[in-house]
């Protein structure tokens, strides 16, 4: 077999593409042949190339559809050695008409005036003689007449494809005015307009609205991701208002747990991950990154703009270097922290900052030039530069005076000055040293990226200044002052111990406040006044004491330490230790009989530098403005798809040339430039997405659509969807009345996921710390996950039939429903039916689940069955209920917690 | 598990065939007493797809993730050592680097590999084996040992030059096309289960990484996730998660009622949504995942088999000991009824076998954890008559390159080799060739989906007679059955 057959063009889209790439790695071959002297040409060529695109047979994608390569000259090096043909001298000429008639000459436009002509003069136009794969300007070249009818048809699908929109990503978003479909419905919402006429072109009729009991479940589960509860249904179904929808989707926009549903797809696309690493060693992310989880979370709920949040996770210690908040944004950069390997930390944030966010596969850069985008290595080493200087801290955080217990990880320049080279194949091994390569953005993808220095104030470079920090050491001396005067004022001891602790927290305190206050004179009148002086020396004095007292204390420790102590090591390390506590003892007392001086002993502060590069905020700030054409596109694209459960562009983190185009490319531009102008406020898209009725229609099939459209590429329907994995384990503690819907805070154990009631994204997740039952309903990779790609295996039914999560759940479900509705199976089953799958049952299932509980409890009472089985260790509340009716009806609401119903949004 | 999920997977059905599907063949009148537990259809398949006899009951597909070197293991090429330390360009087969020929089956390749033209020499020594005179490399002297079992295909070709050339052997699509089905996703939809107890498609060891296919690469694409493989331990204990009730505490009778009113639920709410794979997939999930609750334990208690056997596959050796249990753990399947079992090596990253340097070092290692386990499966599955209905195909996704990087080989799509045993198979011979460098495949060069076509006629299924409404196949989709290794 030759070419796979996919590779040969006019048959699907994916097809297109590849063999525009092929048409891509044709043209650079054939660059060769051009000389490289030859620098427009491979411009005109690859615009001719684009214009036609997979119209232009790839043996005219060459430098000899326009110019005659003179025999002999193999390398031609000027226009000279490769003179104009006739269609090459017909384009210069169209240029200077149309430049004659003051309007833009660029390729595409002289291609269009000159279409209809005939260069060479062979009676067949330039158009249909490219489209033909005949030379346009040699007259011996040119068409068979058999072929010529066939050219009119190929040349009405050519002014079809030039007519239709065209995706151009690396060019601004420009809003394209929606067209104005058929039905008169779906007119008014441009979402609807789009959408409705791409698929009026494909002949497909839209499913209705979905009936409001379905609207409700998927708009909560959406939107908050938990169902709504038995009388929130009941009130949305007897809203009659017209615009109850509208205030629906405004009412759960406000809900503060909307900020958990979407912080948590946020944080696939940003890379979430606790620390990792062996044993206490962190060797990936830092410890309290929960911060920035938590940071997510309240931007979102605050509506916070997107642009704003790029910045601050980008450069928050640049932008508000002030402001814890913006500080813990930088969460975002101190995930790819790497203990082992700075050339991966770089990596993974230069790779990944492309992906989530310009959807560049900037990665592939790396090693030599992009083959498909227009990113050369050295633009990927500019990029690298911008993150270079950068480097990971745990500032103070208030009210703890150990950064191991509690911090804030941050992000920060620490080496302004340190180089960036381009490396050979992008080996470290092999940096090309004598350039150093300035930070900047990817040419191609317009706009400049402007540095300035940003000067750090005093806190940011010594946080240790902060005022809580001082706070929180202060109320540590007296917490353990209080503790030592309780002590001492209780039973005397023999050893005089409490007294001396006393003593000596209390010359601690006083050692404290010494040294605060030459901190206080020294940034109220500097260090030159006899008030420093004269409060150093007052410092000197007063640590003097405190050493003193430490020492004591320390010896009489030591002391009753070795007179307690019975085994023999352990007598000789007290022995050690207690004659190394009397040196210092004697030093101590050296101190304090010498004169005083001002030479004290400052706090441990750190040294900051004074002066962040400024890089990342200017990338930033690029990377947000209104000139970028891909940042807009690719969020929007994101959150269409976690509304839809399917993306415009399918290949989220990929707007390149390798990745597949959208299918809706003017809904995306219409949405990327709406998102912008709105000042990035994704509530307000989220408010337009929801309203539109293609999010609001059913997701039932209709048999004629299924038949041509059976990926509902056109939207002729909603999807049903499976729930996240989160949003399974969130749900099935809801329904059931568990959930502990306390918000933020630091992460928790993954392994107590069955047990501990919060919502799934408090959870730890990491590099070996994930939790088992979401990761079986395919929850989030660590390592990328830019799409969720949702499975269905035995696994998981065995996690919702077997899990104690599950099992625990259900029997109080089944216990709080039967107290509330009393023996009768009917409202029982009702009641369970509602809370678990928003809706009542139909006669069919009533029925059904009414011959359930009654075979069920006759199973259950049946004598000699396997009762030996159940456990007697759980907990009651684990334990199944010993009443047979009681535990059938326990059996049932485990029943429906695994209902397909229960895990599928509708 | 039987008959009544046989539909297509994502399109075309009708309300009424689905219900047919769903054993709810008559909707209203008795529809209570259709909905009682149907009887399983064991032991039967779905005949309707067959086309040809049956010669093999099930596969146990074993690959080798990140491109085994074809030169040093199946395809021998004495003429590395002739020419080693020599370019390509200097010896009388510089036209093996004639640009159109190296690219023209390449799609969207990454530009980093291939161009390799320092030939390297043999980096292990080789022997002939058997009545056949087959010749294998050292690193896999066990399996050479079985080489009149083997149909060696050495002239196999691929479209991608990097790993996701992973997914391409297990779809015969390139790694941009994801969401197509698996051949093992082909083989439970043709066939369907013999056992209902258990997955007729399972997955075994560490798949390929995130990076080249992920999940896809035992997906069941638009079959529906219900064709997918169904990934396990070998652990008996814990073979998959939540494998019992939580300490017991659900009786078995009680669990079973509650999972019969789940079929019924499922199937009752399901009339809206006839053609949701979801939805049958997740019906089909919880009948198998009940019947697994004790099969899979059973079936992975590997303790079972005597010591002779579990030395068979290397078991008593901590280097062989890994792979060997999940080849003995893929016959105890097989033998089950499993219809396609798919083990993986080296999987996670680009695969383990990627050998960009040190190959000798790296191949010699990987070769000793697999060449004693597949050998010993290949005897115990011989030595209890199973070879005649087993087929066994071992396959990687590329060669590694003629030419030297470093102390290493690059990536090579443009001929490799995999081997077939077992049912339907003509042992102790060898298909296809690459040129005398081992860089063509030029005697009947194949496409990887000549191994699928190959597989399915074994399995009596021919892919046209499987087409689905909406997903037109493409000829290099369906490939053709390689008659010249057919016993």
């Amino acid at each position: 077999m030759a070419l796979p057959p996919w590779v040969l063009p006019m048959a699907s889209p994916l097809q297109f593409r590849l063999s525009r790439s092929l048409l891509r790695a044709g043209a650079i071959l054939a660059l060769v042949g051009c000389g490289a002297q030859a620098e427009a040409r491979p411009a005109h060529l690859k615009a001719l190339a684009e214009y036609y695109d997979r119209f232009l047979p790839s043996r005219l994608a060459t430098c000899g559809s326009c110019h005659q390569v003179k025999p002999g000259v193999a390398r031609p090096q000027s226009l000279e050695e490769a003179p104009h043909n006739a269609f090459g001298r017909a384009l210069v000429e169209s240029a200077q008409r149309l430049r004659g008639d003051g309007k833009r000459a660029d390729l595409p436009s002289r291609l269009r005036e000159i279409a209809g002509g005939d260069a060479d003069g062979d009676g067949v136009a330039n158009e249909l003689e490219l489209l033909a794969g005949t030379l346009p300007g040699e007259r011996a070249s040119t068409p068979p007449a058999a072929l010529r009818p066939r050219l009119q048809k190929t040349r009405a699908e050519l002014v079809a494809f030039l007519a239709a929109y065209r995706w151009r990503p690396f060019e601004q978003v420009q809003r394209p005015k929606p067209p104005v479909p058929k039905d008169p419905l779906w007119r008014s919402n441009p979402i609807d307009a789009i959408v409705a006429s791409r698929r009026e072109g494909a002949g497909l009729k839209a499913r209705p609205e979905a009936p409001k009991q379905v609207l409700v479940r998927r708009l909560y589960l959406d939107l908050v991701g938990l169902s709504p509860e038995p009388g929130e249904v009941q009130a949305f179904l007897a809203d009659t208002r017209p615009d109850a929808y509208r205030r629906l989707v405004d009412r759960l926009l406000e809900d503060p747990r909307y900020g958990e549903r979407w912080g948590r797809h946020w944080m696939d696309v940003w890379r979430y991950s606790d620390w990792a690493g062996w044993g206490a060693q962190v060797r990936d992310s830092q410890p309290h990154i929960w911060r920035w989880r938590d940071w997510i979370v309240d931007s979102l709920n605050a509506d916070k703009g997107y642009d704003r949040m790029v910045q601050e996770m980008l450069a928050g210690d640049e932008l508000a270097p002030e402001d814890p908040s913006a500080l813990a944004a930088t969460g975002y950069l101190v995930r790819n922290y790497k203990l082992l390997s700075r050339e991966k930390w770089m990596q993974d944030t230069v790779d990944h900052t492309g992906q989530a966010f310009l959807g560049l596969t900037v990665g592939c850069a790396r090693c030599h030039d992009h083959m498909y985008d227009p990113i050369t290595q050295k633009e990927y080493y500019q990029l690298r530069a911008v993150f270079e200087p950068h480097q990971v801290r745990t500032d103070w955080v208030p009210g703890e005076v150990d950064t191991r217990k509690a911090g804030l990880p941050r992000a920060f320049d620490a080496n302004p000055d340190v180089p960036t080279y381009l490396f050979t194949r992008g080996d470290e091994r092999t940096p090309q040293k004598d350039v150093v390569l300035p930070p900047a953005v990817p040419e191609a993808l317009g706009g400049r990226m402007e540095v300035r220095k940003v000067e750090l104030p005093r806190l940011a470079r010594v946080p240790e200044r902060q005022p809580h920090v001082i706070d929180a050491l202060r109320a540590d001396v007296a917490r353990r002052l209080k503790a030592a005067e309780q002590e001492a004022s209780g039973a005397g001891s023999a050893d005089g111990i409490p007294a001396l602790r006393l003593e000596a927290v209390r010359a601690e305190q006083q050692a404290l406040e010494a040294v605060l206050k030459v901190e206080a004179v020294d940034e109220s009148e500097g260090k030159s006044g006899s008030g420093w002086t004269e409060a150093a020396r007052a410092a000197v004095a007063a640590q003097r004491v405190a050493a003193l007292a430490s020492a004591r204390l320390e010896v009489a420790l030591q002391e009753s330490a070795l007179a307690s102590g019975r085994a023999p090591a352990e007598k000789k390390k007290t022995g050690e230790a207690l004659a190394a506590a009397r040196t210092v003892l004697v030093k101590a007392e050296g101190d304090s009989r010498r004169p005083l001086d001002n030479n004290f002993k400052p706090r441990i502060q750190s040294n900051y530098p004074a002066q962040s590069t400024g890089r990342r905020l200017a990338f930033a700030q690029w990377l947000t403005s209104r000139q970028n054409p891909l940042a807009a596109r690719v969020a929007v694209n994101q959150i269409w798809m976690r509304h839809f459960g399917q993306s415009l562009v399918p290949t989220v983190a990929d707007f390149g040339h390798a990745g597949l185009p959208p299918t809706h490319p003017e809904l995306l531009d219409w949405l990327a430039a709406e998102f912008m102008e709105s000042g990035w406020k994704m509530k307000s898209l989220h408010r337009i997405i929801l309203n539109s009725r293609a999010y609001r229609m059913a997701s039932t099939p209709d048999p004629e659509a299924l038949k041509h459209d059976p990926d509902n590429k056109w939207y002729w329907r909603m999807n049903s969807r499976r729930m996240d994995a989160e949003i399974v384990r969130d749900n099935v503690l809801h329904v059931c009345g568990r959930l502990d819907l306390t918000r933020g805070g630091p992460d928790i154990d993954q392994n107590l996921g069955l047990e501990v009631r919060r919502r799934t994204l408090y959870f730890r997740h990491a590099a070996e710390k994930e939790m088992v039952f979401t990761n079986l309903f395919d929850g989030p990779s660590v390592a990328e996950c830019y799409a969720r790609k949702p499975t269905v295996a035995p696994q998981q039914a065995l996690a919702l039939a077997n899990s104690r999560l599950a099992l625990e759940q259900a029997r109080v479900l089944g216990r709080e429903l039967h107290s509330k509705v009393g023996t009768g199976s009917k409202p029982f089953i009702d009641a369970a039916f509602q809370r678990i799958l928003c809706r009542p049952p139909t006669a069919a299932e009533r029925t059904e689940c009414e011959l359930f509980l009654k075979q069920q409890a006759e199973r259950l009472v049946r004598p000699g069955r396997e009762s030996e089985q159940t456990a007697t260790d759980l907990a009651v509340v684990d334990r199944p209920s010993a009443d047979p009716n009681l535990r059938a009806r326990e059996n049932l609401v485990l029943v429906l917690l695994n209902h397909n119903d229960f895990v599928t949004i509708r | 598990m039987n008959t009544r999920f046989r539909t297509p997977g994502c399109t075309g059905v009708s309300r009424r065939t689905f219900l047919a599907d769903t054993g709810m063949g008559f909707t209203g009148l008795a529809l209570s007493a259709m909905l009682a537990k149907e009887a399983p259809a064991a032991g039967l398949a779905d005949v309707a797809r067959q086309t040809s006899p049956a010669r093999a009951k099930s596969v146990i597909w074993i690959f080798l993730c990140g491109g085994v070197s074809h030169v040093e293991s199946f395809d021998i090429k004495p003429a590395l050592n002739t020419y080693a330390g020599k370019s390509i360009e200097d010896t009388p087969y510089k036209e093996v680097l004639n640009p159109e020929r190296v690219n023209s089956k390449i799609v969207g390749g990454n530009p980093s590999h291939g161009g390799r033209k320092i030939l390297m020499p043999l980096q292990t020594g080789y022997k002939k084996y058997g009545q056949s005179g087959l010749e294998v490399g050292d690193w896999f002297t066990h399996v050479g040992a079985c080489a009149d079992d083997l149909a060696v295909v050495r002239s196999l070709w691929t479209i991608h030059n990097d790993h996701g050339a992973q997914l391409t052997w297990q779809t015969g699509r390139h790694p941009r096309e994801p969401g197509h089905p698996t051949i093992g996703s082909w083989v439970s939809y043709g066939l369907g289960a013999i056992n209902e107890n258990l997955p007729e498609y399972v997955v075994l060891g560490e798949p390929t990484g995130d990076c080249c296919g992920g999940t896809w690469t035992f997906g069941g694409g638009y079959l529906g996730p219900e064709y997918s493989g169904v990934r396990m331990g070998t652990d008996p204990k814990n073979p998959i998660p939540f494998i019992a009730p939580e300490r017991n505490s659900v009786a078995k009778d009680e669990q079973e009622g509650a999972f019969s009113l789940l079929g019924k639920l499922n199937r009752l709410s399901g009339i809206e949504y006839p053609d949701d794979p979801q939805l049958r997939a997740r019906i089909k999930s919880y009948e198998l995942a009940f019947m697994m609750q004790s099969a899979v334990p059973d079936t992975l208690r590997l303790s079972d088999e005597s010591e002779t056997t579990r030395k068979m596959y290397g078991m008593d050796q901590s280097h062989t000991r890994s792979f060997g249990e999940l080849c003995l753990a893929a016959r105890r399947l097989s033998e089950r009824g499993v219809r396609f079992i798919q083990v993986f090596h080296g999987g996670g990253g680009g695969g383990a076998w990627d050998a960009h340097s040190s190959i000798q070092k790296n191949h010699t290692e990987l070769a000793a954890q697999v060449d004693k386990p597949i050998a010993g499966l290949l005897r115990d599955l011989k030595q209890r008559g199973m070879l005649d209905d087993t087929l066994v195909v071992f396959g990687t996704e590329f060669g590694r390159s003629p030419g030297a990087q470093g102390d290493g080989r690059d990536h090579h799509p443009q001929g490799f080799s995999a081997w077939l045993a077992g049912a339907g198979i003509k042992g102790g011979i060898t298909h296809g060739s690459t040129d005398e460098l081992g860089f063509h495949a030029v005697e009947s060069p194949h496409y990887v989906t000549d191994i699928h076509a190959t597989t399915l006629h074994l399995m009596g299924l021919s892919s046209r007679a499987m087409e689905v409404p909406g997903r037109r196949r493409l000829d290099m989709d369906h490939g053709a059955p390689i008659k010249e290794i057919l016993a």
